[in-house]
């Protein structure tokens, strides 16, 4: 007699509301307190507000400037970051360009400079009257500066640089993504190289590479450090450094802090749901289907080109900007020419004597550590959750997990900072509310890599696992968890860096116990000398970098061990 | 009824699978008898993988029974549906699903672990099953690096390292060469036999059907077109679409004639005046009637030959070699038919011929 | 590092200190306070904290104004004397500081110990939300009364920074070099002048005293410049330094002698119609999580230990009030000084609103 079986179904049902439900409180719940800010027009300082209005936007109007700031700096620099990407995504996929392999791996070495870092260098670079490059430029018998990095276009630059490299790396995907018989078929009838470029290759990969551009420029959209860097001295704001501002003056301007947020956030969740209609209608991973390797064009001499132009990429956003943090940061007074006696190692003695510095450092790594590990954790049972399992309301857990995409970090960090306060748990000021920040803003990170390796996870080998007789736990033991490993440690690796590297966000929510690396610079910025800031951003940089180079020893053991 | 002890080891009753709005499975009943092989073939999309994975548990059915060895799987009636890690079967996958990560002496332990067996005891079966496919040397091999065709033998190792009474395969052929199908084809027929397990074998490809099943069930669209042995369906096809699936077939209507049709033989006429006498095999028909002439059963001669019905003077359109039989394109009538055969009789297209096949050759459709 | 004696050239002007009156009450005999606590020596100095509650409460939090490394220094400082306290701080610009504390106080949260403020009216507001706790150091016996709080125990006058104007000599030639305040308002200096934001004390004394010496259009004048604000006095001297700007406009003294040191051609100026200055103010806050260790930092503040670290500490530099205070680095004192401060604080504190608009969009927000 068959026996009755309580239909799992409802349980699933439940489980999946609760998950959808705690997600929901940590991505929404700031985001509620935004706008519930960005509304208020009440007494100043009175919480709950007392009353509710649109004179916060009104008074927008009077901000264009800073409105027009960002929009033209975003366009220049999503410009910019889409011609490196495009240019170095071509070089290395498609040319026979020599040490392809070693420009490979340098083209991702942008991405662990932390845009901050670059944005100082290049702020000591260029610099109308002490920048490097203009005292080498007077000095030559140039009048005036050759280059004014305070300028849109100068931020701009910085920012295409630095928070541009994923450009490369979305691109580089499309590229090869492309069936190459395409341009083979061209090619047979007759097509020159040039046409068939023209005519077949670009319209093929123009609908990734217009997703590449939407998602960059909603990257960009909230860029922070570069414009704090930079703009700030020139008078020149845009809206992610305006709200650092009215945060940060006396009395406040919360309200108004809060419009510009909201206004940011309209345009960056339009791009982005732009952006999920063009290229993944619907779905949040960036490349489908299998991976071509695509023909390579024989260039002859226009290699030593293309070289170059590899080259000088590196060169800029990763040689002149260290070298010059190494350069400013022996210095007394940093200058173009020193004397010998303006040599010093007194920065990096001071350096390491800063509180700040040290017990900086060693958060930093230990909250960048613990967030990876739990982000890992977690978006690996969220992804398995929306991709592997048949739960109902996958795609409603989708969509919440994913949203603090659209949300700019530091607009984020905002509303938690703001919502956070009137909750009585000691979270706020503390590692907590930094780790919950990170946790959450990283979700989209983790859930794309993750979700990644999961599509290229065989269904079948799990199922044959279940026909075999092994329990849901014993084949996520043995047969999940041991194959999704390079994807867990790649996506942990991510979260690592993006956590060491934060900037929007830590800034905001940074305690005095809970001080952190890169907000920590800035800082030391704002109160001490550039030669200071330039040993702290140092020492930052070569610890992360020893890290990384220990974390790829010991993970390349693990791969060599056949998973 | 059947006893339990004669109870056919797979029991498939008015399973029905829908996913959404789109029905895989209508209506699909069947049995496979103990120690034997049940083929489902047909065309992908027809609904045969997703009924070989409502029996392993991978699919939930939407209504249905399936019973293994007597006891119920699922039964959608009564809401039952055990998971597919506690129906005790075996599976080869088309992708042979190998884990990469481990060894082929692991592979194949998998599931003996999983049943808690270890030790001298382990070891002897996994030896064992790789020995059955001559996979012995390459136990401690690391699977990733093995060949499609090794890597099928692994999979079939691991399906019958824990003696299991039911193999369910999933096209597990579909990705080798030619050659290597027709001797793996061979290879499973005898395993199958000496272990004396009950298989459900999903296939598109006729000959594999052909070789090695007892039975076949043709199945398009979700339904089950003819269930038969593979004799059955190739010399008495009950469909149009069996006929020309399970070899090629001529398929020719025309108007019964009464006066010339009895219970075992119908008389048919074209519309362009040729008469053809076929066999009725036990089958109803009406006005009309659409007979089956299998390509190779059709004869081509040069003169006139003795005898009554089913000769008609042809012309030759075409011929085509290929290799082990020529197909021959005649004219009859106002149509053309596919004729194959073996001896390389010379024609040349233009040639007049005659053409003769044997009434009890020329099946009566159903329907 | 060394004590600076590179103290340029400038006419010294001997008038008595100008400084802030605290409108009085009725200033009481230190004797006549009631003093529940129990006065111990320790170091040099007495102190009514109790020493071995303050050192098993092991910690406290300093909010100030003051720059990353000044602050470090100081708790540095402390830490010697007293090992077992350690003492951690908060830093944000004045106004930044007053609003944070400001936004937690409300929301329930009390993790400050010791609240320094970069300037008088801002201490005030927060008395009056009853911000501070009170407590009566014995060291309060070597103030004056007007550089106290009142009623006393509230907060007291930590130490005085002033400002004057200070150039780039490289970029600067001799003949347009400043001399006094309304030669700030030359066209040549457009695009090239620098001063604090409006949410710094000093800043605010300072437009507000020059704005009473020269009348309102003197910042309108000045904002025709489009001069850029910055958030600490680093900043300014650093770009100052590197020629980013060619004069600071509220070039404080203090930073001014430390980035002398570093060899920078810079040049100081003391306007003949004087300096603004503002007093630093330092005060227990209510309900600090770790009082005893509060009141102990605050006495070592208050005595002669902790205000020559004031004075001699290179990322500090200011002048000391107390009675008995040794001169500064370079020989100087206070009073050699003439210095403009707001006397009347109500008045000063109302136009607070006026200055942050116009501060705010005069650099460009």
């Amino acid at each position: 007699m068959p026996r009755m079986r309580v239909p799992t179904f409802l349980t699933q049902y439940a489980t999946m509301v609760i998950v959808i439900a705690v997600v929901a409180v940590f991505v929404l719940y700031p985001i509620f307190y935004l706008f519930q800010a960005a509304f208020d027009v009440g007494l100043p300082d009175s919480r709950p507000p007392t009353a509710y209005g649109l004179d916060n936007f009104a008074k927008l109007l009077d901000y264009q400037a800073v409105l027009v700031n960002t929009l033209v700096v975003t366009f220049a620099a999503t410009l910019m970051a889409l011609v490196f990407g495009f240019v170095t995504a071509w070089i290395l996929t498609r040319t026979d360009v020599p040490m392809k392999r070693t420009f490979e791996q340098l083209m991702t070495v942008p991405y662990y400079v932390t845009p901050l870092l670059g944005a100082l260098a290049w702020s000591f670079l260029g610099a109308p009257e002490s920048g490097l490059i203009n005292q080498l430029w007077r000095a030559g018998g140039g009048s005036g500066a050759l280059v004014d990095i305070g300028t849109p276009l100068g931020i701009a630059w910085v920012m295409a640089l630095f928070e541009g490299s994923v450009a490369y790396v979305m691109i580089s995907a499309v590229m090869q993504s492309m069936d190459p018989s395409l341009e083979e078929a061209s090619e047979v009838m007759g097509a020159s190289r040039l046409k068939t470029i023209w005519r077949v290759t670009l319209p093929l990969v123009a609908p990734g590479v217009l997703g590449a551009a939407l998602f960059v420029f909603a990257e960009m959209l909230g860029s922070f450090s570069a414009a704090l860097v930079l703009g700030t001295p020139a008078r020149f704001y845009v809206i992610t450094t305006a709200i650092y501002q009215f945060v940060s003056q006396y009395p406040p301007r919360i309200p108004l802090a809060a419009a510009m947020g909201v206004s940011l956030f309209a345009v960056m969740f339009l791009m982005l749901y732009g952006y999920r209609r063009v290229v993944a209608h619907g779905h949040f991973t960036t490349v489908g289907g299998k991976a071509f390797r695509p023909r390579v064009m024989r260039m002859g001499w226009l290699r030593w080109v293309m070289f170059g132009i590899c080259a000088s990429y590196v060169v800029l956003s990763v040689v002149l900007p260290v070298g010059t943090l190494i350069f400013t940061s022996l210095q007394k007074l940093a200058v173009a020419f020193p004397a010998a006696s303006n040599f010093t190692f007194d920065n990096f003695r001071q350096a390491f004597s800063i509180n700040a510095v040290r017990s900086a450092m060693v958060n930093s790594l230990g909250l960048a550590a613990i967030s990876a590990s739990v982000g890992v954790a977690l978006t690996a049972f969220l992804a398995w959750i929306i991709q592997s399992s048949r739960m109902p309301g996958r795609g409603v857990l989708e969509y919440v997990a994913m949203f603090p995409q659209a949300v700019p970090r530091l607009v984020f960090a905002f509303g938690m900072m703001w919502a956070w306060l009137v909750i009585p748990l000691p979270v706020y000021g503390t590692f907590w509310i930094l780790l919950i920040a990170y946790l959450t803003v990283f979700m989209p990170l983790g859930l794309r890599t993750i979700s990644g390796v999961l599509l290229q996870l065989d269904k079948s080998l799990d199922e044959c696992g279940q026909v075999c007789g092994a329990s849901w736990t014993h084949r996520l033991r043995t047969i999940t968890a041991p194959l999704l490993r390079p994807g867990l440690v790649a996506a942990w690796l991510l979260i690592f860096v993006a956590s060491v590297r934060e900037l929007g966000a830590s800034i905001l929510l940074m305690g005095p116990d809970s001080k952190v690396m890169t907000p920590a610079i800035v800082e030391a910025w704002f109160s001490s000398s550039s030669e200071l800031t330039a040993a702290m951003a140092l020492i930052q940089t070569a610890v992360i970098a020893a890290v990384m180079v220990l974390f790829h020893r010991l993970t390349r053991r693990l791969a060599v061990h056949g998973v | 009824m059947q006893s339990a002890t004669t109870a056919p080891a797979i029991e498939v009753q008015n399973l029905s699978i829908r996913y959404g709005s789109v029905t895989a499975v209508a209506d699909v009943s069947f049995s496979a008898a103990a120690g034997q092989q049940l083929t489902l073939l047909g065309p992908s999309g027809c609904g045969k993988t997703s009924t070989l994975r409502a029996v392993a548990g991978l699919e939930r059915p939407t209504a249905g029974v399936i019973r293994v060895a007597g006891k119920a799987m699922y039964d959608g009636a009564a809401g039952l549906n055990i998971p597919a890690e506690r129906r005790g079967m075996s599976m080869v996958f088309q992708s042979y699903a190998i884990w990469p990560h481990m060894t082929v002496f692991e592979n194949v332990a998998y599931g003996l672990r999983v049943r808690k067996i270890g030790g001298a005891d382990l070891s002897d079966k996994v030896r064992h099953a790789l020995d059955l496919v001559k996979m012995g040397a390459y136990a401690e091999r690391n699977a990733s690096q093995l060949s499609g065709g090794q890597q099928q033998r692994v999979a079939l190792a691991r399906a019958c390292a824990f003696s299991p009474t039911v193999l369910l395969f999933d096209e597990p052929l579909s990705n080798l060469d030619a050659k290597l199908r027709s001797e793996m084809r061979i290879e499973l027929r005898e395993l199958q036999r000496r272990l004396g397990v009950t298989s459900l074998y999903v296939t598109h490809d006729l000959e594999e059907a052909l070789a090695m099943s007892d039975q076949i069930v043709v199945m398009r669209d979700g339904l089950i077109e003819q269930n038969g042995t593979p004799a059955e369906i190739y010399n008495y096809p009950r469909t149009a679409f069996v006929a020309d699936f399970v070899g090629s077939a001529n398929l020719v209507s025309g108007a019964v004639l009464p006066d010339r049709s009895d219970k075992d033989r119908v008389a048919i006429r074209t519309d362009d005046g040729q008469m053809l006498v076929g066999a009725t095999h036990g089958r109803p028909f009406g006005q009309n009637a659409t007979l089956s002439l299998r390509t190779v059963h059709l004869r081509l001669v040069s003169e006139l030959p003795a005898g009554a019905a089913n000769i008609w003077p042809i012309t030759i359109r075409r011929t085509v070699f290929l290799g082990d039989v020529t197909q021959i394109h005649v004219g009859w009538g106002g149509r053309e038919l596919i004729v194959r055969q073996t001896v390389a009789d010379v024609f040349t297209p233009g040639q007049t011929a005659f053409l003769r096949v044997d009434p009890e050759q020329c099946i009566l459709l159903e329907g | 590092m060394t004590k600076s004696s590179h103290v340029t050239r400038r006419t010294v002007i001997t008038s008595g200190l100008a400084t802030a009156a605290v409108p009085l009450a009725a200033a009481l005999p230190q004797s006549a306070i009631a003093q529940e606590r129990k006065v111990t020596k320790v170091l040099d100095f007495t102190t009514a904290a109790d020493i071995a509650k303050a050192e098993a409460e092991g910690e406290f939090l300093f909010y100030s104004h003051d720059s990353e490394p000044g602050i470090a220094s100081i708790l540095d400082a402390f830490s010697k004397d007293f090992p077992k306290i350690k003492g951690k701080y908060v830093r944000a610009q004045n106004g930044a500081l007053f609003s944070r504390t400001i936004a937690e106080r409300s929301a329930g949260r009390y993790t400050a110990d010791v609240i320094q403020f970069s300037e008088p009216s801002t201490a005030l507001d927060f008395q009056k939300r009853s911000g501070y706790s009170r407590y009566v150091s014995p060291q309060s016996e070597f103030y004056r009364p007007e550089h106290l709080s009142n009623p006393v125990g509230d907060f007291f006058w930590i130490a005085v920074t002033f400002a004057g104007i200070s150039y780039n000599a490289d970029k600067v030639k001799p003949e347009d070099a400043p001399k006094n305040w309304p030669d700030v308002l030359k066209p040549i200096w457009q695009n090239a002048a620098n001063v604090k934001q409006s949410s710094s004390g000093m800043q605010f004394v300072q437009w507000y005293e020059l704005r009473k010496l020269y009348g309102e259009k003197f910042w309108a004048d000045f904002a025709k410049l489009r001069p850029r604000g910055f958030d600490s006095r680093a900043q300014l001297f650093d770009r100052l330094a590197k020629g980013d700007d060619k004069i600071c406009v509220l070039a404080e003294y203090a930073g001014y002698l430390l980035q002398k040191q570093k060899g920078s051609n810079i040049e100081f100026v003391a306007p003949p119609d004087g300096m603004p200055a503002a007093p630093l103010v330092c005060g227990i806050a209510d309900r600090a999580p770790h009082p005893e260790a509060a009141r102990l930092f605050m006495d070592w503040q208050m005595s002669l230990r902790g205000q020559a670290n004031q004075q001699d500490n290179p990322y500090l530099y200011y002048g000391s009030l107390r009675k008995d205070a040794p001169p500064m680095p370079g020989g100087k004192r206070l009073s050699d000084f003439k210095l403009l401060a707001p006397t009347d604080m109500d008045a000063f504190m109302a136009t607070r609103p006026a200055f942050n608009k116009e501060w705010n969009a005069m650099l460009g927000l």
